[in-house]
């Protein structure tokens, strides 16, 4: 009954541009399926869900004693695991993802069937997306269960804003891993470029804007300019924007922030998010469609 | 004194006028019954609504019964008090004027022994602005604001030169600041100050204490300037963010005593600036919580003279900092051979005295750098800044000299009491079930994933 649907030539090229949402659907079911049979799905959401729920024990020591406080610590160091881990989760995952395909020879076997590349490519993108949509919702919700048991307050607005935050940054990561699938032939060396990427954007480029600061004496507005197009930086400050409303915390850059954008801050660091979504997965789009060698 | 009385006749008739409810009586005229009542008589108010704008210019007490209302109508304070020793208890006090310059008030007075008791304050610039006003009472008021811009709002308490006065038990919320000003001697206690600009604030408040008060919510809890001999026991300083948000500041204080105090989740604990400002004075914190502020205690480089013992320091973002490049060797951080608790002490305590047998040392690199490049704060909490700090700690010449040294830090929590706040946070289901709905959601997400493919379709057009 499908292949009624589906045009009779096999020729891939012919159908590229070709986005059926049934047959995105089918192919999302089936990398969510291989995704969640995976063990290292399970032990990346073992890892969060465990480290999730050890801060937040850690972080909430005695209520007795200091009544209500400690979420906003709480949620700092959630924020500070996720870029961590999400983001590492969401690499590789995104990484291994055609890169592996091609190299079983999976994927040229799936692209013998009348399904486009853009099929494929969006296919792979929504089923690994949901399956981080599901590791995020879990390690939140491992937290904030532990949190109820320790009786701090916790403001479940927020919790939930950090955790949409959370897997829109996740989104990211899983384009530019893809992006990174896309190009590296193997998946070893996929891995591996991911990695780097994961170091450069979670330590490298902060230590890096430190070192300049430290040497040249950066602006403020130059510090903010650059430490906001990292999409990791992005997440974070969206993180603090609901959790604190500003970024006054943050010291004369983020003075700056809050005096130059006031309250569309949150608008704009989500801005940025959105853009990273966006931008490597167009790219991986593009080069995908035309890559000759699969 | 005629005229007024006149001005008001004519607002009654005018009201008179009026279909409404209260048309079948004609509504009392308050300022006319406090000048006819003989000084040193209690006028009993009915809950009822009365017009506001008046003045006692006599020993007199205005007692409501059942909640009557005194509306000023957006003009002038609604009860201003010329006279000493006059009482105003169990009123609803609403719409005061909203001219800052004018100062506008709920209860405006000028003279000593004031007794403004068991009131709620409603729609008003100022709530209490008591001036001259020794040996005053303000107990048990309910105090709210305008809805205004907070710079725009008046303060809910503020008392100018009124020596020995007691505030106490009131619960004062969103004014702008409360200001405690040229009053020696006060006694603040018991009082709840939230979502204003300056909870509490005191200058040239000589040998006052400060109490069980709790501040909350406000850019700044409370701040002492330019005072001695102040005791402050038993407050709760939390969630105060604002800008600089000091949960307690100290400008120029000396001799400030702070024990039992619980500095919860503020962007900064408590804040030294030129405090004790002068040179023999010492400065005693003992047995207080310092947890989960951004900064726990935060001191002006060159502050010295201020002792720690016996304190909890839990889980703050920097746990002792100083403001600018410096250290805090002029601080003693144990005394008489017993440090504070410390949540982040790697120490030891081999021969189970309590007491760690190395010190506290606070050396951490990136606290040192964002000292003196300012502009690294917005890196603060990152995998990044904690890279930094393990960086030192595997590499001993990376090490800063240690900013604070513990010599005796206790390797137990001190024991306190419950956080009088404590119980606010029984009831945290809201939390659970979403937590749980998180869960469920994955759980069920991953199970309908995961199953084998049936017969559906999906098989036939891809047999994976």
């Amino acid at each position: 009954m499908t292949a009624a649907t589906a045009p009779a030539g096999i020729d891939s090229s012919a159908v590229s541009e070709r986005v059926e949402p049934r047959l995105v659907g089918v192919i999302a079911l089936k990398v969510l399926r291989e995704a969640v049979r995976d063990r290292w799905f399970w032990l990346y959401c073992a890892g969060f869900a465990l480290l999730a729920a050890g801060i937040t024990t850690l972080a909430l020591p005695d209520t007795e004693v200091v009544g209500t406080g400690g979420f906003g610590r709480t949620a700092a160091s959630l924020v500070a695991l996720v870029q961590l881990v999400v983001t590492l989760m969401a690499l590789t995952l995104g990484a291994r993802s055609l890169a592996g395909e091609r190299e079983s020879g999976t994927l040229r076997f799936l692209l013998s069937h009348p399904v486009s590349r853009t099929e494929v490519l969006l296919g792979t993108y929504l089923g690994l997306g949901g399956a981080l949509l599901a590791a995020v919702a879990a390690g939140f919700g491992v937290a904030g269960l532990v949190s109820s048991f320790r009786s701090a307050v916790v403001d479940v607005g927020i919790l939930l804003k950090i955790a949409g935050a959370s897997w829109l940054m996740a989104l990211v990561m899983l384009g530019i891993g893809m992006l990174v699938s896309v190009v590296v032939r193997r998946t070893g060396a996929a891995m591996g470029a991911a990695l780097l990427i994961w170091l450069g954007l979670v330590f490298l480029g902060d230590l890096g804007i430190m070192g300049t600061v430290a040497a040249t004496n950066l602006p403020a507005e130059t510090l903010f300019a650059v430490a906001v197009a990292n999409p990791i930086e992005a997440f974070r400050l969206t993180a603090i924007v609901s959790l604190e409303g500003s970024l006054d915390a943050l010291g004369p850059a983020g003075t700056y922030a809050v005096d130059s954008f006031g309250n569309s801050i949150g608008w704009l660091t989500l801005g940025v998010l959105f853009a990273w979504a966006v931008a490597p997965m167009v790219l991986a789009w593009l080069l995908f469609r035309r890559k000759k060698d699969l | 004194m005629t005229r007024l009385v006149a001005a008001s006749g004519a607002l009654a008739f005018a009201l008179s006028l009026a279909p409404s409810a209260a048309a079948d009586q004609a509504p009392v005229d308050l300022q006319r019954l406090i000048d006819e009542a003989e000084p040193g008589e209690v006028i009993t108010l009915d809950a009822d609504t009365y017009e506001g704008g008046v003045v006692i210019d006599k020993v007199l007490t205005l007692r409501g019964e059942g909640w009557p209302v005194v509306d000023g109508r957006g003009n002038g304070h609604v009860i201003e008090i010329t006279a000493p020793d006059v009482t105003v208890e169990g009123l609803v006090i609403r719409g005061s004027g909203d001219a800052l310059d004018k100062e506008h008030a709920g209860v405006s007075g000028d003279a000593a022994r004031i007794r403004v008791i068991g009131n709620r304050f409603e729609d008003v610039l100022f709530g209490i602005f008591l001036r001259r006003g020794d040996g005053s009472e303000i107990k048990d008021n309910v105090i709210g604001s305008k809805d205004l811009f907070i710079a725009r709002r008046g303060d809910g308490i503020r008392l100018w030169e009124s020596h020995s006065s007691t505030i106490e038990n009131n619960v004062v919320d969103s004014g702008r600041d409360s200001v405690f000003w040229f009053c020696d001697d006060l006694i603040v206690r018991n009082n709840r100050v939230s979502n204003g600009r300056y909870g509490l604030h005191f200058m040239y408040t000589d040998g006052s204490l400060i109490e069980g008060n709790v501040t909350d919510g406000n850019s700044v809890g409370t701040f002492l300037m330019y005072s001695k001999g102040l005791t402050v026991t038993n407050n709760v300083f939390s969630e105060n963010r604002g800008p600089s948000g000091y949960g307690l500041g100290l400008k120029d204080v000396d001799g400030a005593e702070a024990t039992g105090n619980r500095f919860l989740g503020n962007r900064v604990g408590v804040f030294f600036d030129n405090s004790p400002s002068e040179r023999d004075v010492v400065q005693h914190f003992e047995s207080n919580v310092f947890a989960f502020n951004d900064i726990g205690a935060l001191f002006q480089p060159s502050v010295e003279g201020n002792l720690f013992s016996e304190n909890a320091f839990i889980d703050n973002g920097e746990q002792v900092a100083t403001d600018g490049r410096g250290d805090l060797e002029g601080n003693e951080w144990s005394v008489d051979g017993r440090g504070n608790y410390w949540s982040d002490f790697a120490g030891y305590d081999a021969d189970g005295n309590g007491l760690g047998d190395i010190p506290y040392e606070i050396e951490d690199v990136f606290s040192d750098l964002t000292d003196s490049y300012p502009d690294l704060m917005f890196f603060q909490g990152t995998p990044a800044a904690r890279a930094v700090d393990m960086a030192g700690r595997a590499f001993p010449d990376l090490k800063p000299e240690p900013k604070l040294s513990d010599d005796a830090p206790l390797v137990e929590m001190p024991g306190f009491p419950a956080a009088p706040t404590a119980e606010a946070a029984a009831s945290n289901w809201p939390v659970a079930v979403v937590s749980l709905a998180l869960l469920g959601f994955a759980g069920g997400f991953i199970w309908l994933a995961g199953r084998r493919p049936g017969s559906g379709t999906d098989s036939k057009v891809l047999p994976a």
